[in-house]
């Protein structure tokens, strides 16, 4: 069943034109790898979907209802309950412990301090970096903040996570295991992922694969799980 | 590298480079235009003694604060303390798009530029600012000196206008400003590495700082209560009047800095209480940026407290007069007359509480460039929170909880410093005993020679001393002012939190 449907969304940035016409659909627990080359309207389709950013045409639909319309503050709720965001780089607040950011979402949800604190831990130790919970961001390498960041994204147990270029600042082998684990649990839980990314190594660990170009759906509907090799994807 | 490549490179930047030169500049004008005031004043000459004139006042100028030797000292000192908060405000200037800034550092470093060559080029750009800034300072006094030299009817200045300073102090103030405004960013660069690959800055302490600030605060007020009564009773044999001058200044400046740094240790210890007990994110987050940067609450609060320490100092001052006042009143009223004293005192301190208005206003526009520059510094991150959902609004408060929390506590600590100072400096109001005659009968029958001395009784009034009263008024009044505008500048700086937080900014360099 569709739970996140894209209709026609158009968005320029000024005069320059990001998507022209994007249709999508997202199944609940599937795996999207939204890809293409630098500039296609990739991240900008991302945060259409997720509420970041407003279409200039066209609509966002969330379980039934118009995501597009809803107001700033009821949108920005959205984020912090029913999704998870996961950027690149430059997430994590440096002043805070590895603990304290991942614990920042559930405090914002309303969730007690000890709770909210023993919740963290839970998930630093699935992403294998529980020894770092009282260590700030300024002293962990790129791969174990990373690991923090993801970790933060899915500590509210979200519908839908989304990845923009999510190991594009790591190395292969570190990219490679934030990935495996995020992958692994999201399917555990269910939880829809769209993941933006130019590399099809990358891709191919989602159930399909979407090929933007120039701002409009190139291809999609690939079934990348068909050539799949393991479970751990 | 030539010394034209070298300016080249010093002023190419982008436009938040461009803003910072000209904030620079700008308060380097202000300091220009505060230092040659100063001079002005100091420059005065004082008049031979006359039969007509035995106390040497300049009668050409109406105002008072110029006309009195004795008080010109005075008013040059309140206009070189003016300078302290306009330098203030040059050195948040100088961190404006501080990351900008070290990105094109870090490409000249890239492009085979040495540690050192990169030092001398952020130097250079300061230095150049803070002179073309001095000098536009210097053209504006100039230009002042002229337009405003109006005689009035009795042909006297209300301004200094008739005399310029020494022409090599003008040329100090064009060599100085520029040179501090250098040696200033090569002292803020010392804990700077910048590296081809990007600019990194040394660690800080993990330690947060001591609790040794009270221990300067503690030195300076007992140079104010202990040694300053010491040197005074020595004072009226002469030669130990310098001595008690300097232990003031060096008192006040120890207290002071006492009272600046102590920010820190009031930043970093309610950065760790709220740290501990913080159960909304905002307060989180302003705990984190406390703890993380303890100095950042020094840096931007160290003119407002100056301003607000000389204020609460002013307002001591102020009591202090009123009680002498009072003790002359209630002195005059035993002699069967009523009189106060020199209301020329109690009107001047209102020209010093303009001065630290002014002085609040001008560290205030510091304060609001320190926080727009950390908004804007911080707005990938903020960008990121935003996009995970976190409310702009969490956001804001955690700006508002990071400057309130340090400022409400060294505001307290600066406003009872600076009364204690005075009131050790002034001590109590104290007349000496006094003797008068009132001769009580008509106008007529006192006027006579003959029947005066037996309407005339001889009054004889002690010695009296009053204990100042605290100006709680003034000080909780100036307090409230220094705290509105730490929220004023809050304010605006969180204008600028909306476009920070835009996800654009998610793909900013």
């Amino acid at each position: 069943m569709s739970q996140l449907q894209a209709r026609d969304l158009v968005r320029s940035y000024g005069r320059t034109p990001a998507l022209r016409g994007v249709t999508l659909d997202v199944d609940e627990g599937e795996i999207v790898a939204v890809t293409g080359p630098s500039g296609c309207g990739k991240s900008t389709l991302l945060h259409c979907l997720a509420g970041i950013l407003r279409p200039d045409a066209g609509e966002v639909i969330w379980r039934g209802e118009r995501l597009d319309t809803r107001s700033e503050a009821a949108r920005s709720r959205l984020r912090r309950t029913e999704f998870g965001v996961l950027f690149q780089f430059g997430q994590l607040v440096a002043e805070l412990t590895a603990a304290e950011n991942v614990a920042l979402p559930l405090l914002l949800a309303g969730t007690g301090r000890r709770a909210a604190r023993e919740a963290a831990l839970t998930w630093l130790e699935r992403f294998g970096v529980a020894e770092l919970a009282d260590v700030r961001p300024g002293e962990m390498s790129g791969g174990q903040q990373q690991r923090c960041a993801t970790a933060r994204s899915l500590v509210t147990e979200p519908r839908v996570l989304f990845a923009d270029e999510p190991t594009g600042a790591l190395d292969t082998l570190t990219g490679e295991q934030v990935l495996t684990t995020m992958v692994r649990l999201a399917r555990e839980r269910r939880t829809s992922v769209v993941l933006v990314t130019h590399e099809p190594r990358i891709a191919a660990y989602a159930d399909r694969e979407v090929t933007i170009r120039d701002g409009a759906v190139e291809h999609s509907g690939f079934d990348l799980s068909a050539l799949s090799t393991g479970g751990d994807r | 590298m030539r010394p034209w490549a070298l300016l080249r490179l010093a002023l190419a930047g982008t436009r938040t480079d461009t803003v910072r030169v000209l904030l620079t500049a700008f308060s380097a004008a202000l300091a220009a235009l505060a230092a040659c005031a100063a001079l002005t004043v100091l420059a005065i000459p004082t008049p031979m003694a006359t039969p007509g004139n035995m106390v040497r006042w300049s009668e050409q100028y109406s105002n008072a604060l110029l006309r009195e030797p004795g008080l010109r000292g005075g008013t040059a000192f309140a206009l070189v303390l003016l300078m302290i908060p306009v330098l203030a405000l040059a050195g948040q200037c100088a961190r404006l798009g501080a990351p900008a800034r070290d990105r094109r550092l870090a490409a000249l470093r890239l492009a085979g530029a040495t540690p050192g060559q990169v030092t001398w080029l952020a130097m250079l750009e300061t230095g150049v600012a803070g002179l073309l800034g001095t000098l536009g300072g210097l053209a504006l006094y100039l230009a002042g000196h002229e337009l405003l030299h109006r005689p009035d009817e009795r042909g006297q200045l209300a301004l200094p206008t008739d005399v310029l300073p020494h022409a090599g102090a003008l040329a100090a103030v064009v060599i100085g400003l520029p040179l501090i405004a250098g040696l200033a960013t090569a002292l803020m660069l010392r804990r700077v590495i910048t590296t081809p690959l990007g600019v990194t800055r040394r660690a800080a302490r993990e330690r947060g700082p001591g609790p040794w600030a009270g221990v300067l605060i503690v030195a300076g007020v007992a140079a104010f209560i202990v040694g300053w009564p010491v040197l005074l009773r020595r004072t009226v044999d002469g030669p130990y009047v310098g001595y008690a001058l300097l232990l003031i200044a060096a008192g006040g400046l120890v207290a002071l800095l006492g009272v600046v740094t102590g920010t820190g240790w009031i930043s970093h210890t309610t950065g760790r209480l709220l740290r501990r007990y913080a159960r909304h994110p905002a307060a989180l987050l302003a705990a984190g940026r406390l703890t993380a940067d303890p100095w950042a609450g020094s840096r931007t609060f160290a003119a407002l407290l100056a301003a607000v320490t000389f204020g609460a100092g002013a307002a001591g001052l102020r009591a202090h007069f009123v009680a002498q006042d009072q003790l002359t009143r209630r002195q005059s009223r035993l002699a069967g007359d009523e009189w106060g004293a020199n209301p020329f005192y109690l009107s001047t301190m209102s020209l010093v509480d303009l001065a630290v208005a002014v002085a609040v206003v001008i560290a205030a526009a510091g304060l609001l460039v320190a926080v727009v520059e950390g908004v804007v510094a911080r707005r990938r991150t903020y960008a990121a929170l935003t996009a995970t959902g976190v409310p702009r609004t969490t956001l804001a408060w955690s700006l508002v909880w990071q400057a309130v929390l340090p400022a409400v506590p060294a505001i307290l600590l600066a406003l009872t410093v600076g009364a204690v100072l005075s009131r050790a400096f002034f001590g109590d109001a104290e007349r000496g005993p006094s003797t008068s005659s009132v001769c009580e009968a008509a106008v007529q029958l006192c006027a006579d020679p003959a029947t005066r001395d037996q309407y005339t009784r001889i009054t004889e009034s002690p010695a009296v001393r009053a204990v100042p009263d605290v100006p709680l008024e003034h000080l909780a009044l100036l307090g409230g002012g220094a705290l509105a505008a730490v929220l004023a500048t809050v304010a605006v700086g969180l204008l600028f939190l909306r476009s920070s937080t835009a996800v654009e900014e998610l793909r900013a360099t």
